[in-house]
């Protein structure tokens, strides 16, 4: 191989070198464009929905707070804080619990 | 230098060789720029493969989004109770171009937010020389929808976050609050500032030592005593006085923190740390022990406290005549003012100055609060001033310094600062020794007494060993004393036999009559009797009426 052709060989790998190095770097900077794209909207998703908890656990902590349980206690189960019920002696309860039922006999 | 081509040649191929020879500095040329290319494709490469192999360059960013990062923490209670958070809201904005009828807008925007001033809107609505103007801020969600519900032209929303506080009133005065801009304006808010920042960059919350569910049981029972009593303002607050954490403070009146404008800077004002007065006798405690501590007195000794004890002319009476000798026990049971004024004569003003220091109560308190109020303590320099220091009164503390004072009695005579924050379970809290653990328990057992047989009766709770103090000090009016403008208060430890909790209540302007033992003593039971299990502590049940 004469050194003419060994230029003018090294001169197309040369020439295929940077049209593959420029096709792949254009392909590179293409895939980081859509993956930071794809990025930048999983952080916005990421950040709606942690917004979303936030608000879900302020309204969790506004319903479990201690006035919103009292007052569903005295609307629902007739139960107050500091009612006599809650301190009666062992011997008493009975009285407060609900009446045995009667083991139902077949004829 | 040796020719190019053949030495020896035809005329034709001499003008070849000619040629050859011109065209030799060129083929140099591109050999250079084809070295030159070879090297930077091989630098290029080169670079590629350090690139391929060198790790994932993206990593330290995708490590970025790991934490979600907010403003300000979020603020919890000692289990992990919400107690403030920063939430999503939205600014109502206006391109005025594109309202088609700014009357009608503003009408409806009216209809939906009656506080909005419609004239204002109107202008604004009008205004075309702007390109964007702002309605309102801070719309909830809820909000949001119901005005794109309006389908109004022109209206748009901007995302912007807002703080919120889940629990609405409770411990409002101790959380405070920020601006629509999240600037700290109140409470641990601006207290802890900083801390709350620095949470938010690393994800997460600011830990306080309240527990919600014992701050819901005192603020309601000192709103249904400050109503009763019809207090101009109360507070109470709650320390575990081994560790100096605050399990609940609450100042009366209240607000909603969510609401905080539309409350007056009188029911802002937190009356824990931020409010000052004279104590009264719930200093007494102190008095006996500093006499003890200094070996001017014995638990033998006997007083005669029947007659009015005069200092520098002006005579220091008990609100009841004690006949009889009376010991230390009494004059902590029965509240003698006589007993506590001599006692503090035997002490001087130094001494006892020195031990009000060590207590804490001229000094500011040490919560984490935007306001702790400074003391009012006047050096003690007559004779009648020593002795008014002796059962409260030339003193003005917070109730905060007040409660940290008594974890005196929690830790073997050694004092606690009290705190907001809660401590991890291996920290020590630094103690300031005060007095001996015996003058220490010599004196918690004469404050048993007061609770079994004197003045604060009504704070006792069967099972649960309370011992403490009333106090009923009558406020300075223009020049006098009134009697019928008290602060009535009650100071106590609990439980007796392994003293570790101190509450504090009080109950500000009360009337004639409104003694500690009468209005503070009883709240401080009800509130007992409805915590006790969440400090691990049982109540004896009452037996029921017949």
């Amino acid at each position: 191989m004469g050194k003419a052709q060994l230029i003018r060989g090294l001169q197309i790998v040369a020439a295929i070198l940077i049209v593959v190095l420029v096709v792949g770097l254009y392909k590179a900077k293409s895939d980081a464009s859509r993956a930071d794209a794809h990025v930048r909207q999983l952080h916005q998703t990421i950040a709606e929905t942690e917004a979303s908890n936030r608000a879900l656990n302020a309204e969790i902590a506004h319903l479990e707070s201690p006035a919103h349980v009292e007052q569903l206690a005295q609307e629902h189960l007739d139960v107050a804080p500091g009612a006599q019920s809650a301190a009666l002696p062992e011997r008493t309860m009975a009285n407060r619990l609900p009446a045995p039922r009667e083991r139902q006999t077949h004829p | 230098m040796r020719p190019v081509g053949p030495t020896h040649a035809f005329a034709a191929d001499r003008s070849f060789g000619a040629e050859v020879a011109e065209a030799a500095p060129a083929r140099h040329r591109v050999r250079f720029l084809a070295i030159g290319l070879l090297i930077a494709l091989a630098l290029l490469s080169a670079r590629a493969i350090q690139l391929a192999f060198s790790g994932d360059p993206t990593a330290e960013r995708r490590g970025g989004f790991a934490a979600a990062q907010v403003e300000r923490a979020d603020i919890v209670d000692r289990n992990g109770v919400l107690l403030a958070t920063t939430v999503r809201a939205f600014t109502l904005t206006a391109i005025p171009e594109r309202v088609w009828n700014p009357p009608e807008t503003a009408a409806a925007l009216a209809r939906l937010f009656p506080d909005m001033n419609r004239g204002m809107v109107m202008r604004r609505l009008s205004d075309r020389s702007r390109d964007l103007v702002f309605l309102r801020r801070g719309l909830t969600p809820n909000q949001r929808e119901a005005v794109l519900s309006l389908g109004l032209a022109g209206i748009g929303f901007a995302p912007e976050d807002r703080r919120v506080y889940p629990q609405g009133t409770l411990a409002a005065h101790a959380l405070g609050f920020t601006n629509v801009d999240r600037h700290a304006l109140a409470g641990v808010e601006l207290g802890l500032d900083d801390q709350i920042r620095r949470a938010g960059t690393e994800g997460r919350p600011v830990r306080l030592s309240i527990d919600v569910r014992i701050q819901y049981a005192l603020e309601t029972e000192l709103d249904s005593a400050a109503r009763g009593a019809h207090a101009a303002s109360g507070a109470a607050i709650l320390l575990d006085g081994r560790t100096g954490e605050t399990l609940a403070l609450a100042s009366w009146p209240t607000f909603d923190a969510n609401e905080f404008a539309g409350a007056s800077e009188n029911v802002r004002t937190d009356r824990v740390a931020g409010d000052v007065h004279e104590l009264g006798s719930t200093l007494k405690p102190f008095t006996e022990a500093m006499a003890l501590q200094e070996r001017l007195t014995t638990s033998g000794e006997l007083f005669d406290l029947s007659q009015p004890f005069v200092v520098d002319g002006n005579a220091i009476v008990d609100d009841e005549r004690i006949l009889g000798p009376s010991t230390l026990r009494d004059i902590l049971a029965h509240s003698s003012n006589i007993g506590a004024a001599r006692l503090a004569l035997r002490l001087g003003g130094e001494r006892q100055r020195a031990y009000l220091a060590r207590l804490g109560l001229l000094a500011q308190p040490s919560l984490e609060l935007a306001r702790s109020q400074a003391p009012i303590a006047p050096l003690a320099r007559t004779r009648r001033d020593i002795a008014g220091l002796g059962f409260g009164y030339g003193l003005a503390a917070t109730p905060a310094s007040l409660a940290g004072a008594y974890t005196v009695f929690a830790n073997n005579g050694a004092r606690v600062a009290p705190t907001l924050l809660m401590r991890t379970p291996d920290a020590r809290a630094t103690r300031t020794p005060v007095f001996s653990p015996a003058v220490t328990q010599q004196v918690l057992s004469y404050m048993r007494s007061v609770v079994t047989d004197g003045t604060g009766r009504a704070a006792d709770v069967p099972g649960i060993a309370m011992a403490g103090k009333t106090g009923t000090a009558e406020k300075l009016g223009d020049e006098t004393y009134a009697e019928n403008h008290n602060f009535s208060s009650f100071a106590g430890v609990f439980p007796a036999t392994n003293p570790r909790y101190v509450i504090f209540l009080a109950l500000d302007d009360t009337g004639e009559g409104a003694a500690g033992g009468a209005v503070a003593a009883p709240a401080v039971a009800r509130t007992l009797r409805r915590i006790a299990p969440m400090l691990g502590l049982r109540v004896e049940p009452r037996a029921p009426s017949p």
